[in-house]
């Protein structure tokens, strides 16, 4: 174990602002949780353990004492959706487990082909060096082409367990991708258009496919995908404006995406089943839940005032910088199509006319958190310096 | 100088937070008090820099850091000017007129103050930005309230589905704007709109991409579609949103785009034939509405075509006619829309097939609505007619004849539409099932609210210099023209050029006056029920039966090809639909493949990643 890349690196500029969000994010699903159980004991124990393990890692600094923290996280997730119980649960719980297995192999590869975690390590083992990163990565933030696990993850497990592995277990991942980035830049520049592409597929790829769901938690899942490849994108462009724009991005993802799926798993656990395009009216029955729903849909989007806008900006930007007009249309382009599923979402399921009886009224402990959340949200859009400061 | 550039911005803000804080313990009404005395301190501070920028200065100043080297930077000028008192002036009419028709809503009150003076403080933000990610923020805020205020009554499926038009069609062309600004960044390092660097890096392809943008907001043909859909909202949301604060900001931008680069004529020539299109394609398809705000909604694309033919008409006085329309089209549609709201109140219905006789029952409403229905067709003494000989003469000084000719056609067909509106609704006799209910003039904050702006159409028809002297030449000016010419009584250009026009418009007046005083000799006027407007003659007793509907029917089969070709809904309905049945199929082919076997796939995604880069 004489590879520097093993010991522990400096603590990042960001993490102090990544571990805030992630303890927000724990108190949120926690909350949420105390309202509408996600599993049984066991589930509260993982997610104690799951938290001490985000939390440990973030403050250990770069290295692989870390890596091995928030690895063991990932897996404890994968635990996380297994304690659901039912069979397709305890399926797609065993398709992430054996997908982050093969992940962590190929990371942990990765890294020990690089001699002193920063330089190139001779031909052909630069070669082999990235591609294990690339799948590595591609797997843990559910890319296009390693996605699968995501979609029966998010339809299957509680809705506060993806949330973890959406919000925490991945931007996590996102933020040891950033890590790299600074560390040994060639493991991107020297095959950008592959990353390239595999964000652009991502983007389109999750676009697109999130708009053939009609199951809104699968839609969920296609649209973490999406906006995994802005990420990616960003941390290829580099230090500046494009590894700001992911890191802000993975924030905002994390706080609309805990929205979301909070919205979506309130309003099931009070009908009693899961929510699809077929659903209608609900924001005349959940008001909370279908604000909250919005609000999360507009940050994801990025659209201005939210928190979302914040990074997608610098992406936007990024991809300006890195590849002029053309790139930045694209970017349009997926978030167009964005725009038109969660629109659909939004108009289908929350708004208009409600089908059914009311409901009781919403159980207030889980709406004021996720009030807070939408607060915190749009405050962070208008007065974005108490994070963006932290940033590269 | 700071201060008073803020000032405008900072009063409708404190209002917002007014609104959300107190929303619990204020009732509609006080509410409504509340956002009307944000938007008139708004005013106050935007008629307390006329002094300033018609002396030609320039307010500046640099407030809070919104982000990492964008801070909150303000640039008001005469093209602001302009702008932030359209804004604050209309938008304080309008929630004067909001204290009582919001009164009896029962829930969302506070909602609905906080997004009106949030869409306001949007467009005040927009024009002063001298950023220009921050005036992007600014424009997507404007979007989001629309959307939001049009959806207002979310649980009728109508407005949810409305505001779902509003929000897709107007968001996904503002990310053109969006690249354009992070394009022009990425050439010049500045956001600021004032560095002359922006300038020398403005190129054809990123005034296209905005004005892609302006087209969607300011109601463009093709991008025109959501702006019937959009008249779910409650009424003074759709008069907010007409007049002052949604689809002015596309002429904003146009506008200010003089400000960025030198344009070519080529721009011109893009301008001018999207404002010729839109107005003749929004007039054909005003005549044939039957629904009130419907028929509104369309002359409001018909007449934003006006302005931005003024615009595109690329002289200094062209850009005055378009400037001056604009301000004018806000005082005369949101009259409009306030009375058409007061009918709607009234009688619970927008459709003229259902209306007429209302003069009896509403004679205030009634002479607010004709003044403003003159001042939309042109009448002299009004100011829409002012707006149309400055936008005539401009076109005809820059030899742009066809211009003036559809103009001319759409003016004619204007008349028709706001006639037939105006009989169907206000003449003829009350309609059997009005009868027995009970129909209330509007309250008097609602006529207020409503008169000044009618008012207002008439102080600038006669006395146009006033507003063209204090805010029009100065918007014109900090857009790099040099227009020295002067406009006198009527809208008369001053000066040896506008002898002829003088002379036209004093005998114009004369036959006006003369018409009267003769009709006033020969017949004392009395109410009784007037013929159904046709278009035409009058109809023979037999055929009284007619209504506007009728009308409807002949123009819509005289027009058939035009609404054919001129829709474009079918075209956007089609690809959307194209997109959902391939991403399902590919939906059906992949994901079983896929994600039935994870494994599998992953080994042959991480075989295809390892011979790229082997290939690489």
């Amino acid at each position: 174990m004489g590879n520097p890349a093993m010991t522990s690196g400096p603590v990042e500029s960001w993490d102090p602002a990544f571990l805030g969000v992630f303890l927000i994010l724990f108190a949120g699903v926690a909350v949420f949780a105390g309202a509408f159980p996600q599993g049984d004991r066991r589930w509260w124990r993982l997610l104690a353990l799951l938290a001490l393990l985000i939390t440990a890692g973030m403050l250990l600094g770069d290295g692989w004492a870390r890596r091995l923290l928030l690895d063991a996280a990932a897996f404890v997730a994968a635990a996380m959706v297994c304690n659901r119980g039912t069979p397709e649960a305890a399926r797609a719980g065993r398709t992430y487990l054996g997908l982050l297995i093969v992940s962590v192999i190929c990371l942990t590869g990765g890294l020990l082909l690089i001699p002193d975690g920063a330089s190139a390590p001779p031909y052909p083992w630069n070669r082999v060096a990235t591609g294990l990163l690339v799948i590595g990565f591609g797997l843990k933030l559910a890319l296009v082409p390693f996605y699968f696990w995501l979609p029966g993850v998010a339809a299957a497990a509680a809705p506060m367990t993806t949330v973890l592995i959406v919000s925490v277990v991945d931007l996590a991942a996102v933020s040891e991708c950033a890590h790299l980035r600074v560390a040994a830049p060639w493991v991107f520049t020297g095959t950008p258009h592959l990353w390239l592409a595999i964000a652009l597929l991502s983007m389109f790829g999750g676009a697109l496919l999130a708009l053939a769901q009609r199951d809104l938690k699968r839609m969920l899942a296609f649209s973490t995908i999406d906006d995994m490849g802005y990420l990616v994108l960003g941390v290829l462009a580099g230090p500046g404006v494009g590894l700001s724009g992911a890191l802000a991005g993975a924030l905002g993802h994390a706080l609309s995406k805990l929205l979301l799926f909070g919205s979506v798993g309130m309003a099931e656990a009070r009908l009693g089943g899961p929510l699809s395009l077929e659903s209608r009216g609900l924001a005349a029955r959940c008001p909370v839940s279908g604000a909250a729903f919005i609000v999360g849909a507009l940050g994801i989007l990025g659209l201005p005032p939210t928190f979302g806008f914040v990074g997608r900006w610098r992406l936007y930007l990024a991809g300006a910088e890195y590849g002029g007009g053309t790139l930045v249309l694209a970017m349009a382009l997926a978030t167009g199509v964005a725009v038109l599923y969660y629109a659909r979402a939004i108009h289908r399921v929350w708004l208009g006319a409600a089908a059914d009886a009311p409901l009781p009224r919403e159980p207030r402990l889980a709406t004021i958190a996720l009030s807070v959340l939408m607060i915190a949200v749009v405050t962070l859009g208008v007065f974005p310096g108490a994070i963006v400061w932290q940033l590269p | 100088m700071d201060t008073l550039a803020i000032l405008p911005l900072a009063a409708l803000m404190v209002g917002v937070l007014a609104e959300l804080l107190l929303g619990r313990v204020l009732s509609p009404r006080a509410k409504g008090w509340v956002a009307f005395g944000s938007g008139l301190c708004a005013l106050g501070g935007a008629l307390a820099l006329i002094p300033l920028i018609s002396a030609g200065k320039v307010v500046e100043g640099t407030y809070f850091p919104w982000d990492t080297g964008v801070p909150l930077r303000v640039h008001v000028d005469g093209l602001s000017l302009l702008f932030v008192l359209m804004a604050s002036g209309i938008g304080s009419a309008i929630l004067l007129y909001c204290v009582h028709y919001m009164e009896a809503e029962p829930e969302g009150t506070t909602r609905f103050y906080a997004l009106m003076l949030t869409f306001m403080a949007g467009l005040v933000s927009l024009v002063c930005s001298a950023d220009l990610l921050l005036a992007y923020l600014s424009w997507e805020v404007i979007g989001l309230c629309s959307y939001f205020l049009v959806g207002f009554w979310y649980k009728d499926p109508a407005a949810s589905n409305g505001a779902r038009k509003v929000l897709v069609m107007t968001h996904l062309p503002g990310y053109a704007l969006l690249s354009a600004i992070l394009l022009l960044y990425s050439r010049t390092g500045t956001f600021l709109w004032t560095d002359p660097a922006i300038r020398q890096a403005f190129t054809s392809g990123l005034f296209l991409l905005m004005l892609v943008a302006a087209m969607a907001k300011s109601v463009m043909f093709p991008l025109h579609t959501w702006i019937p859909e959009a008249m779910q909202a409650p009424t003074p949301v759709s008069a907010l949103l007409h007049s002052a604060c949604y689809v002015k900001a596309g002429v904003y931008l146009v506008a200010r785009m003089y400000s960025l680069a030198d344009w070519p004529g080529a721009w011109n020539t893009v301008v001018l034939a999207l404002g010729c299109v839109t107005m003749l394609v929004g007039a054909l398809f005003a005549l044939i509405q039957v629904d009130l705000k419907r028929l509104l909604a369309f002359s409001t694309i018909s007449q934003l075509g006006y302005i931005f033919t003024g615009l595109g008409v690329g002289t200094g006085l062209g850009v005055v006619a378009g400037l001056f329309y604009c301000l004018s089209h806000g005082l005369f549609k949101a009259t409009l829309f306030l009375c058409a709201g007061v009918v709607q109140h009234a009688t619970g219905t927008r459709d003229l097939r259902r209306l007429g006789g209302l003069a009896a029952r509403l004679p205030r409403t009634a002479r607010i609505w004709l003044v403003a229905s003159a001042a939309i067709i042109g009448v002299p003494l009004t100011n829409g007619f002012v707006a149309k000989w400055l936008l005539f003469t401009a076109a005809l000084d820059a030899g742009q004849v066809l211009v003036v000719l559809i103009a001319w056609l759409a003016s004619v067909f204007s008349s028709f539409y706001i006639l037939k509106a105006t009989v169907s609704v206000f003449y003829g006799e009350l309609p059997a099932w009005l009868q027995s209910r009970r129909i209330e003039e509007a309250a008097p904050s609602m006529q207020v609210g409503m008169g000044v702006l009618a008012g207002l159409c008439v102080v600038f028809g006669f006395a146009p210099q006033v507003i063209v002297g204090w805010v029009v030449s100065p918007a014109v000016r900090s857009l790099g023209f040099a227009w020295a010419g002067q406009v006198s009584w009527l809208g008369v250009p001053a000066g040896p050029a506008g002898l002829y026009g003088a002379a036209a418009a004093i005998a114009a007046l004369a036959a006006l006056l003369v018409g009267l005083g003769l009709y006033r000799l020969a017949s004392a006027p009395r109410v009784e029920p007037v013929g159904i407007f046709t278009g035409g003659d009058p109809l023979a007793a037999a055929d009284s039966m007619l209504d506007a509907a009728d009308f409807v029917g002949t123009v819509e089969e005289a027009f058939a090809p035009a609404y054919r070709i001129a829709d474009p809904d079918p075209i956007y309905l089609a690809v959307w639909r194209r997109l959902q049945d391939l991403v399902g199929s590919v939906d059906r082919a992949v994901t079983p493949l896929l994600e039935g076997h994870p494994l599998w796939a992953t080994a042959a995604a991480g075989a295809v990643v390892l011979a790229v880069i082997w290939a690489l």
